[in-house]
């Protein structure tokens, strides 16, 4: 019997054409699905901008453009500004970037050039484990382990060492309470560097071997060819790990809040109390009566909002670039 | 002659001192998972004991265990996942199938990279004003949605990459056949991408399972048993919070368990899922 | 072996016989570039056509057309007319599933799909027609007999499609293809990623199968469209440069384009 005679016939011609009627109407349903799902996304994101804008009025209309710039932060008399935890939030992560980027490049250059084979995949992923570390697990370390640590060590040699200095002597200036802005510093800078690290891992892999074996070709030594080539070449893919490292900094709350000390003020001194944006509304959000004082707390969230989103922005729009070169 | 023997050991020393200073850094990173894991196991199974997971959150100065809080944390992570992933899946299909040339996936992708990073309180506050301030209350389904809001980026994430390595040829194999594009996705291509996506999910939930600021202000916290869904729930994290920060020995003795706990679902997690796709990286 | 015919035929006389497809001035475009060019020509029922050319030709094109593959991809649109049975497939109202349960397709790289033996062969199925068990079980056995595999695999059914070699999972596609009762069976070089063996066990497949489908095989390889095809056609540029019986185009070809292509001077 061959094929052709037991072709399809007429009638079993008429029940394939409904089954591709239902096929057509159940691809169309699964396709809007798909659709509004991928839409969805681009509404949480518009939905956090609105409602954090809308909790956010009164406090705005209030203090205007004030509320940037003004150091105040009291309940009792309804009195707020955003300058403290902003300051706090700007300065912690800007340590805790200038301390991590030299050192994930370096575990970066270690892992590509220098580590032995076999140990690369296991070191690696260690250092990506590091990334997965719930940022409480870094906040209870940072309070019971790391700050009674610098307390009684490493502040107190800090301020004997540039008490005499101008300048520096106020920048380190005691009493050494564990707790503040370096110690959050710090506990930031160990979050952020497996961010940069593997992200800077990712772009030196992208760097064309012949490229690389050309350099060691007239006699580089390995750090002039990363100086020199690797480096150079991944330069916009490494800002944009740094701009990721730095949004994650800019935004993480759990971790600072431990060990920031909750003060609203701005001191000279590194090793003070002080706030952070996040920190501040993790603390306060739920003991804050009075719809003026959550509405300041939401009016930090949208301040919040907008300098991660140009940040992330930003890295995602260097990455993308990077991105691209390695695919053409 | 001389000079350049002695400009080529000058530029050796320089090598050796970079490269030494490269070892250290990874030293450090490494010393720095060293230290925390050891403070974390040191502190925190002097504390585990049968009572952590069968007793409720003690009052001020009691002895009690951690069961409401772990009860708490895997009801919303299970609801967080169940409602996100779904989304995450059929978004991440959008991308990479329906609309893999579209100028929505394109957005949408340059989106959810930022959703991705950013920061989890402030998903906390808008989910806040979203349920918790029309609902007069906080309650344990405000903080699921909280969560699952985090979980869709890792799942969009995770499926589109996964969707993208597999090969056009077989969806060219199974439209040929006469396939619908929507079987076509369910049978061929998600099969073929499975691992992947399955590991984007444990990575998701390895995620939520540590989140604490989006809790804060949605599911709150509660000192009691409560199954309750419109209710305040406890959770780990939280409780980690709240029982660090106070001044009783036997609550931080137990937040220090309880970080122990926490910290070992998700490494496990973590390891989990890339054994999954692991052989895949080798390539 | 394919059958020998006494007459040296030419184009015009193919044309004589049922033409099962017929192209009639179709042009292609990618994007703006436009990769056919005023395409005409006429397939016969039940036997195998050949394309050669030179990579870049536009002969894998041309083959996509026939099934309209292509439209899965953005920006690829075909102009002209493509006549099934006397029916224009370019035509919008034509519904593409339908359209490839008619025409079937196996390509370069084998393709099984992540599952088992019998399921690859019972996914095809299963989506048009409702049978029993029974029914199916006989439909695989008898489209992997079709495909020569059934001896190779019928004590591992439900072994992965993948966990077989190249050249068997080549033909698990097209026994694929086959049990799902096509009447055009198009194949893009299926081939050129096996060894020797399993290509001459293909094409020995395809010699059969021309009984009772109408073929059409892309191939590089001049000997293999030699060997398998009744009729050839050449193509060159976009461009369909000769068409003809495959004894014709390989002794006496009418162009000169043809001629330095078979033997060898480039491409």
């Amino acid at each position: 019997m061959s094929a052709a005679s037991e072709a399809v016939t007429a009638s079993s011609m008429r029940t394939r054409e409904a089954t591709v009627r239902r096929f057509a109407l159940t691809d169309t349903i699964f396709r809007s699905a798909t659709r509004l799902s991928a839409i969805l996304v681009l509404v949480i994101l518009g939905g956090v901008a609105i409602s954090l804008f809308a909790g956010s009025w009164q406090a705005l209309s209030k203090f205007g453009f004030s509320f940037l710039t003004t150091e105040a932060w009291n309940p009792v008399t309804e009195n707020f500004g955003a300058l403290a935890p902003i300051y706090g939030t700007l300065v912690t992560s800007a340590i805790a970037i200038l301390i991590a980027v030299p050192i994930g490049i370096g575990i970066a250059v270690f892992l590509t050039e220098l580590c032995p084979r076999p140990l690369r995949r296991p070191i690696g992923i260690a250092v990506e484990l590091l990334a997965g570390i719930p940022s409480i697990i870094y906040g209870i370390w940072g309070l019971f382990v790391f700050a009674p640590f610098l307390q009684t060590t490493i502040q107190p040699f800090i301020i004997w060492v540039f008490k005499g200095i101008p300048g520096l002597n106020s920048l380190f200036a005691g009493p050494p309470y564990g707790i503040g802005l370096l110690t959050s510093s710090l506990i930031l800078a160990i979050m952020v560097l497996p961010f940069i690290t593997s992200i800077t891992k990712d772009v030196f892999d992208t760097v064309p071997a012949v490229l690389k074996e050309s350099a060691y070709g007239i006699g580089c030594t390995t750090w002039e060819v990363t100086r020199r080539v690797v480096i150079p070449y991944t330069r916009v893919g490494i800002m944009g790990g740094v701009m990721l490292g730095l949004g994650r900094a800019l935004g993480e709350t759990m971790a600072v809040t431990f060990v920031i000390g909750n003060a609203h003020r701005i001191s000279a001194s590194l090793f003070a109390p002080g706030t952070t944006i996040s920190a501040t509304i993790a603390n306060e959000f739920t003991e804050a009566d009075g719809e003026l004082y959550t509405s300041s707390l939401v009016a930090l969230g949208l301040i919040l909002f907008i300098i991660t989103f140009v940040i992330l922005a930003i890295a995602r729009y260097m990455l993308l670039r990077i991105d691209r070169r390695a695919g053409a | 002659m001389s000079t350049a023997l002695s400009l080529h050991r000058s530029r050796k020393r320089k090598n050796g001192v970079m490269m030494a200073l490269c070892v250290v850094a990874a030293g450090i990173g490494l010393a720095w998972l060293a230290l925390i894991l050891g403070a974390l196991i040191y502190k925190g199974l002097s504390g585990v004991s049968l009572a952590v997971f069968t007793q409720m959150t003690p009052p001020p100065g009691d002895a009690g265990g951690l069961l409401n809080a772990i009860y708490g944390s895997i009801v919303m992570t299970i609801i967080g996942i169940v409602v996100g992933t779904p989304i995450g899946v059929l978004a991440g299909t959008y991308m990479a199938e329906y609309g893999r040339f579209s100028r929505l996936t394109t957005i949408v992708r340059f989106i959810n990279d930022i959703l991705l990073s950013a920061p989890s309180i402030i998903v906390g506050l808008f989910v806040y004003e979203l349920l918790v301030r029309p609902m007069g209350h906080f309650s344990a389904i405000a903080g699921a949605v909280a969560l699952s809001i985090l979980v869709i980026p890792v799942v969009v994430r995770t499926t589109e990459d996964m969707l993208n390595l597999v090969p056009n040829a077989l969806r060219e194999a199974g439209t040929a056949i006469g396939a619908p594009r929507w079987v076509v996705i369910r049978s061929v291509a998600y099969r073929a991408a499975m691992s992947g996506i399955v590991t984007g999910i444990l990575l998701a939930i390895a995620r939520i399972s540590g989140e604490t600021a989006p809790l804060l202000f949605t599911a709150l916290n509660n000192q009691f048993w409560s199954s309750n869904l419109n209710a305040p729930m406890a959770s780990l994290p939280v409780t980690i919070f709240q029982f660090a920060l106070s001044p009783y020995e036997e609550w931080q003795q137990l937040a220090w368990t309880g970080a122990l706990i926490i910290t070992l679902t998700v490494l496990g997690l973590s390891i989990f899922a890339r054994s999954l796709t692991g052989r895949r990286e080798d390539r | 072996m394919k059958p020998m015919l006494s007459t040296d035929l030419n184009v015009a006389d193919t044309t004589v016989e049922k033409a099962k497809i017929e192209v009639k001035n179709l042009n292609f475009y990618y994007g703006q570039s436009k990769a056919l060019k005023d395409i005409n020509l006429s397939l016969p029922e039940r036997s195998v056509t050949a394309f050669i050319g030179p990579s870049g030709c536009g002969k894998s094109t041309l083959l996509r057309v026939l099934n309209r593959i292509y439209e899965l991809y953005p920006k690829q649109t075909a102009e002209g007319q493509v006549l099934l049975d006397g029916k224009n497939i370019l035509d919008r109202s034509q519904d593409l599933n339908l359209l490839r349960t008619k025409i079937g397709m196996v390509f370069q790289k084998p393709t099984p799909f992540p599952m088992s033996i019998y399921e690859n062969i019972a996914f095809g199925v299963r989506l048009y027609e409702k049978i029993s068990k029974a029914e199916m079980d006989s439909r695989v056995e008898s489209a992997l007999k079709r495909a020569a595999l059934w001896n190779e695999v019928k004590d591992k059914l439900n072994a992965s499609g993948q966990s077989l070699s190249g050249g068997q999972q080549q033909r698990l596609c097209i026994a694929r293809t086959v049990a799902v009762k096509p009447e055009v069976i198009l194949l893009d070089e299926p081939a050129s990623a096996l060894d020797p063996l399993s290509t001459a066990k293909i094409e020995e497949l395809i010699d059969e199968l021309q009984a009772d489908y109408t073929i059409v095989i892309v191939t590089h390889n001049m000997q293999q469209a030699a060997r398998v095809s009744r009729q050839t056609a050449f193509m060159y540029l976009g461009e369909l440069v000769e068409f003809d019986r495959t004894e014709k185009i390989f002794t006496s070809p009418r162009e000169k384009r043809t001629q330095d292509y078979i033997t060898g001077r480039f491409g």
